[in-house]
């Protein structure tokens, strides 16, 4: 196999030579006394003005230059003789291009580009910097064949890549009648490679009008390129020498090749990528320089905006309704290996929503994978918590809860507009994508609606559920040195804040103190916020100076004070989601909790829903509390009352699920055993009496314990 | 445009010496310095390996004029039989510090002091030996791994099981020419027995059995040492720290770990950042409890801590010289005896913890698996107690220190690689990323630096000098022990030294995201890069001899790095030697262990006193392998 730097070698020769040859010929023909004067620009030949720090302007002086050219086209087997020969052939590149511009202000006529104007490079600095131009292919043909060509093309284009073309794929797309030109992101730049030089004096342009590179720092260029540039060349098999040499000057600059060409072809990660493919181009270049798509159109037919956020689709209005109080729905985040994600695959495993009758329940989850280099398990809490924001923003559809307690209606209008469970997909992938950019890569969804299999993927997704809730319990509200606040909710009840520290979660369950940290770090302004606890008032309910202060601004001064230990005193307010609320039993001096989920009666004469219907809304009603299930078993579960001792009443799943945590915190707090067994439930008592008859009857603590009024 | 601003260089860390001697002087302390000045001219016989003293017919040494010891011996059995002798003590203090480890991983317990923290290689282990992992729990595990690593060390029959680890080529050829090590204190005791007076004469032999000796360290006792460290510790990832005397704190409680057994400085680190000592240090007026390593025990606790390294070998005087170090805390080799006394000229605490490394002078505290967190809680208030005994007229702390990024095992290498490739034409989980990097030419080769300081030369200076110069030849470098240090002493380890690199390995460190040198660990874990050579080989598919991957120790010293030597040899991989081993007395064993040992595993030894003769001569064989490979 010849090798790669003497390809580079080889290719830069040819292309001095044929320089030396248009040179030559020029000169004779127009004097050395003969200006040089590249159309619209106040960069001179901006390749040899960037390299050398020379202004030309003549065909003397660009004939003065060229021995210096000569000179950076070493012949060392070193990847820095390699990269200087890219240079040098670049500059070759131009003299053959600026000897046309010598003779003609318009050498390519209509025909091509050619040369790109100041002008030009200006107008791109806005779109570059908002990310709307993720990126920039130099594409050099021709491909296999018209189609592909086009097909290519439009794919970039679809990307809102910015497209340059050199070579037979030019004509290609022409026979394709593909519309060309600035304004439409496609440049056909000229038919030889030595048109690559205007492409690169672009490049350079965009060093010294943004970057404020100055010419002659030919490693301030390289670095500019290479870190601000999202550029990247395909080239097609086959890729002569004298293209290779021109990518040695591409790759210098940090843009990576990307060929089909596998003869005396050799890998470099992140270089020169071999992918025989073609259809695969455009994803493994986007990754290769690191681009990824900013998705800003939803793929789905209904209008997604934040308008719609609070919409409440009523139960008449339903076509369906996805219950995870009474079936197995849930939502879950993961994450796999990059080689494991397909990006943007989107999954339905069952049945769609139009298998059922309209106003149905019906069981569906959905699963996002993700991956990314940067992407942490500690995040995919963060994620997850999001869907119920970016879920709510479809016009029609309505989504409550989190983890498996979620709920989401589609309406009927919804439904006949053509919403389809893997609308759910496009809307979850998109969002993920975009709002998420920093951590996700690449993204699935897979959405379920078979329920034997949601039942085995729930417990799956319970396990995960259960090793986040795992790890905080290491955690104390003593050990860490801040909390968080969290505004997620404020879409829906606008006054109300969680405070969230390691041993009291956020009430709807899902937002722990860790959830809260790396919501934090991945978006310092975003919902969640530090609450310094340096100045303490009352450590035992749970006041601090800092928090009342932290509380009263995220709350926009509807609320002043709040405790964090207390359910008597200024409680902790409630938005509404919820997973369990807790009020008081003044008979028996206790407190009765109950879950989302139960359906039932309580001590209290109250359902859940009708209890809930006395907190929420981010009002403190003293004696009423909405929280997570996992503070259940938190010792500073209203710790200023006495703590867990003070349960009296709950629904057996609630105990069963809560029970063993619970079990170990009232044997560390009261040296009690099996405490759980000691709380009432909906199988003993559904009213005061039975309730009293109970607690009297298995000795519960709370009988011993002071009045709570 | 851009360069490394702050590169300590040979002279700045000359400087900081010299002032630390004067404090020396000041102390009425006595340093290597003099004593190389005492020691010199060294023996003549002694360095050229001639000098017999094997019986008490001896000693007997070769003249021109006496070709012959009393036995018979000639040149070369004598030069060869102690350079066995070399080899077989420095694969049995490797060893025995496996076996040590292999101990403390049969002593863990979920409540003892030391517990698994790397299940998953743990269980890698378990499935590699064939012991059962199914419904057991992760201590059972661990103890039976542990037994059957130590019966490594006295089984009867067979080979070492890492044996299986190498290439299918390598095997192969350990099995005919009889090299392949059988268990590990057997060839130790084989190579004491074999240079026995009365026994082996024949230098060929002896050089053959130096190469399965230094295997049953490499592919033995080391790599087992390395294996249940990562178990016990954790596997190292990428950590941030700071290297050189810079590190001490003037104001607070300064602890150095010196040695290379990380098992007791392990709980000295996790003892000095408890609430209870640290608030103990501040009751004594000290800002804070501050742990720096010496030597390889500062590999060990910085990849796994980013506990910051003090220095290296022959910076173990100056370390105590500063004036500022409470205790330094010792467990096995290299240790200077010399600390004993000079520790006396101020106020430092010696104190030793193993009893294969018993020094004059110290405070013994025999370290005990069971109760080691409790003693190197006693050890740290003892430091604590020591701050208020500082006499502020013995303070001289350089200010010299440079930022090092440490901690690239086999598998966080890998894990870096994949950050370059491209899911839709790689597979993740391999060295293809660098395989590729060095077939295109971006890379030249790679070359394991390692080894020690040697007074014989200008300490460090071969070090950073040979590094700088393969690193502007685009060769990327792996470094270890005393080697790695030094590169951290000089900025090589931060990753701005990208700057002093050539293109092709400037642009990997920028994509990647590594520096030029990579931080492999202690001198045990050269075992790391046997396997690193290994799966580059297998990943290529290319035998290991046929890699343009070297070895370079430019200032070696220890009978370890005879062993070493013999085991990356054995390997397959060309050895640098800036020191000439103990055997010019012998035309023959210096052929053989240069050309003789080429015929047979396909690498050997190439000697050269000067650094830049010796770089020189890297770069050419590595080009030289190359062109064999017509890349």
């Amino acid at each position: 196999m010849k090798l790669l730097f003497n390809r580079v070698f080889d290719g830069a020769d040819e292309m001095y030579a044929i320089a030396e040859k248009t040179l030559n010929e020029t000169v004779a023909e127009l004097g050395e006394s003969a200006p040089i004067n590249m159309p619209n620009t106040g960069y001179f030949l901006a390749n040899h003005y960037s390299y050398l720090g020379k202004r030309v302007t003549t065909m003397g002086e660009l004939k003065a230059c060229f021995p210096e050219v000569k000179s950076w086209m070493r012949h060392e087997q070193r990847l820095g003789d390699a990269f200087k020969s890219g240079f040098g052939t670049v500059m070759a590149a131009e003299v053959i291009e600026a000897c046309k511009y010598a003779k003609s202000s318009e050498p390519y006529g209509d025909e091509y580009h050619g040369h790109l104007s100041d002008a030009e490079v200006r107008e791109l600095g806005v779109p570059l910097v908002t990310g709307d131009i993720p990126g920039f292919v130099v594409i050099i043909g021709p491909a296999p064949s018209d189609e592909e060509a086009v097909e290519l093309i439009k794919g970039y284009q679809s990307r809102a890549i910015f497209v340059f073309l050199i070579g037979g794929i030019i004509d290609q797309a022409k026979r394709m009648n593909l519309s060309m030109g600035f304004p439409v992101r496609v440049v056909a730049v000229g038919p030889e490679i030595w048109c690559a030089a205007h492409i690169i004096s672009f490049v350079n342009r965009a060093a010294m009008i943004f970057g404020a590179v100055q010419p002659g720092d030919h490693e301030a260029y390289d670095h500019y390129t290479f870190h601000r540039i999202r550029a990247f060349v395909n080239a097609f098999d086959p890729v002569a020498d004298i293209v290779v040499a021109c990518g040695g000057g591409a790759i210098a600059m940090g843009f990576p090749v990307i060929t089909n060409d596998t003869k005396d072809m050799w890998p470099v990660p992140k270089s020169l990528i071999i992918q025989e493919d073609t259809k695969n181009f455009i994803e493994t270049s986007l990754e290769a320089r690191d681009i990824k798509i900013k998705v800003t159109k939803i793929d789905i037919p209904l209008a997604f905006s934040a308008a719609f956020e609070g919409e409440i689709v009523r139960r008449n209005d339903t076509w369906v309704d996805i219950d995870g109080s009474r079936m197995d729905c849930f939502e879950w985040v993961r994450t796999l290996e990059a080689h494991e994600v397909e990006d943007h695959s989107i999954e339905l495993i069952g049945p769609d929503i139009d298998s059922v009758e309209p106003g149905s329940r019906m069981a569906l989850s959905y699963v996002l994978e993700v991956a990314g280099k940067n992407m942490q398990s500690d995040f995919e809490p963060v994620i997850e918590r999001k869907f119920h924001n970016f879920l709510n923003c479809v016009e029609g559809v309505m989504h409550t809860g989190q983890r498996d307690i979620i709920r989401m209606r589609v309406s009927k209008t919804a439904y006949e507009a053509g919403f389809r469970a893997r609308h759910i997909g496009e809307v979850l992938y998109a969002k993920v994508k975009s709002d998420f950019e920093s951590v996700v890569d690449k993204c699935q969804v897979k959405i379920y609606t078979v329920p034997e299999q949601l039942k085995a993927l729930r417990a799956e997704a319970t396990k995960a559920y259960d090793a986040r809730d795992a790890r905080l319990l290491s955690l104390t509200d003593e050990s860490v040195g801040v909390f968080y606040n969290c505004i997620l909710c404020q879409s829906f009840s606008p006054a109300h804040v969680c405070v969230v520290t390691p041993e009291r979660l956020g009430l709807c369950g899902a937002v722990s103190w860790l959830d809260a940290k790396a919501t934090n770090e991945l978006d310092p302004n975003g919902p969640c916020q530090v609450v310094t606890k340096e100045r303490v008032v009352d450590e035992n309910i749970g006041i601090w100076e800092d928090v009342n202060e932290a509380v009263n601004q995220a709350s926009h001064g509807s609320l002043q004070q709040v405790t964090l230990y207390s359910i008597m005193v200024d409680p902790m307010t409630s938005c509404g989601c919820f997973e369990c609320i807790c009020g008081i039993e003044p008979m028996t001096n206790g407190v009765v909790i109950v879950n989302r989920e139960h359906a039932g009666m309580t001590p209290l004469g109250m359902t859940f829903s009708e209890m809930a219907s006395m907190t929420g809304g981010g009002v403190q009603t003293p004696g009423f509390m909405g929280h997570g299930k996992q503070f259940i078993s938190s010792k500073k579960f209203m710790k200023a009352e006495g703590g867990s001792a003070r349960i009296v009443w709950m629904p057996a799943a609630l105990k069963e699920l809560v029970g063993a945590k619970l079990n170990k915190t009232a044997s560390e707090l009261y040296g009690v055993e099996d405490f759980v067994s000691k709380i009432a439930d909906e199988t003993v008592a559904e009213d005061v009496d039975g309730l009293a008859a109970f607690l009297s009857e298995h000795e519960h603590p709370v009988l011993n314990m002071e009045p709570l009024m | 445009m851009e360069q490394l601003k702050d590169f300590t260089t040979i002279e700045q860390m000359e400087a900081d010496t010299a002032k630390l001697k004067e404090m020396a002087c000041a102390a009425c302390a006595e340093t290597w310095e003099d004593r190389k000045v005492n020691q010199t001219p060294q023996c003549k016989f002694g360095e050229e390996g001639i000098c017999c003293k094997i019986c008490s017919m001896g000693p007997c040494r070769i003249t021109p004029k006496a070709s012959r010891g009393i036995c018979g011996a000639d040149a070369h059995a004598i030069a060869g039989r102690n350079y066995l002798r070399m080899a077989a003590a420095g694969s049995a203090a490797h060893s025995d510090h496996g076996r040590e480890i292999a101990h403390v991983l049969h002593k863990t317990s979920p409540d003892g002091s030391y517990h698994i923290r790397d299940e998953g290689k743990l269980l890698r282990l378990a499935a590699e030996w064939g012991v059962a992992t199914e419904g057991r729990d992760i201590y059972d595990v661990a103890h039976e791994v542990a037994e059957v690593g130590l019966m490594e060390y006295g089984k009867p029959f067979g080979t070492l099981r890492f044996l299986s680890r190498a290439t299918d080529e390598r095997k192969q050829l350990w099995e005919e020419l009889e090299i392949a090590p059988r268990a590990i204190d057997r060839e130790v005791a084989t190579s004491m027995h074999m240079t026995h007076m009365g026994n082996t004469a024949d230098a060929d032999a002896l050089v053959r059995q130096s190469l399965r000796v230094g295997m049953a360290d490499g592919w033995g006792g080391s790599m087992m040492g390395t294996e249940f460290t990562d178990i016990l510790f954790g596997t190292p990832t990428v950590r941030a720290t700071e290297s050189n005397l810079g590190v001490l704190e003037k104001e607070m409680v300064n602890i150095i770990v010196h040695g290379h057994d990380p098992a007791f400085s392990e709980m000295v680190v996790v003892a000095a950042e408890t609430k209870e000592m640290i608030d103990y240090a501040r009751s004594k007026g000290a800002k804070g409890i501050n742990i720096a390593g010496l030597c390889c025990t500062a590999n060990e606790v910085t990849m796994r801590h980013g506990v910051r390294m003090a220095g290296n070998f022959l910076q173990q005087e100056n370390a105590l010289l500063t004036g500022a170090v409470e205790m330094i805390c010792v467990d096995v080799q290299c240790i200077f005896p010399a600390l004993g006394p000079l520790a006396e000229c101020f106020h430092t605490k010696f104190v030793t913890t193993s009893p294969v490394a018993r020094i004059p002078g110290s405070i013994y505290v025999k370290f005990e698996t069971e109760t080691a967190m409790a003693q190197a809680t006693e050890i740290v208030r003892m430091a604590i107690d020591n701050y208020e005994n500082r006499d502020q007229s013995k303070i001289f702390i350089p200010e010299s220190k440079q930022g090092a990024v440490v901690g690239y095992p086999c598998e966080q290498i890998i894990k870096e690689l994949d950050g370059v490739t491209n899911s839709h034409v790689d597979e993740r989980g391999s060295y293809m990323p660098a395989i590729d990097a060095i077939k295109s030419g971006v890379l030249r080769g790679a070359v394991a630096m390692v080894g020690c300081n040697n007074p014989k030369v200008r300490p460090d200076y071969s070090h950073i000098e040979i590094m700088k110069e393969l690193l502007r030849n685009d060769i990327l470098i792996v470094a270890t022990g005393c080697s790695a240090q030094a590169a951290a002493k000089a900025g090589l380890l931060s990753k701005e030294a990208k700057f002093l690199c050539g293109a092709g390995l400037r642009r990997v460190c920028e994509l990647v995201g590594i520096p030029p040198v990579l931080h492999m660990g202690a001198c045990v874990d050269i075992s790391r890069m046997m396997l690193l050579v290994t799966d580059i080989a297998k990943d290529w598919g290319v035998k290991v001899t046929d890699l343009p991957i070297v070895g370079c120790a430019p200032e070696w010293m220890s009978e370890k790095a005879v062993a070493i030597a013999n085991y990356v040899v054995a390997t397959g991989i060309d050895t640098y030697l800036g020191i000439e081993p103990q055997v010019k007395g012998s035309s023959q064993m210096m052929e053989l262990i240069t050309e003789g040992t080429r015929k047979l595993t396909g690498a050997g030894y190439v000697i050269n006193k000067d650094p830049h003769e010796l770089v020189t001569a890297i770069i050419a064989g590595v080009e030289a392998k190359r062109a064999a490979l017509g890349i």
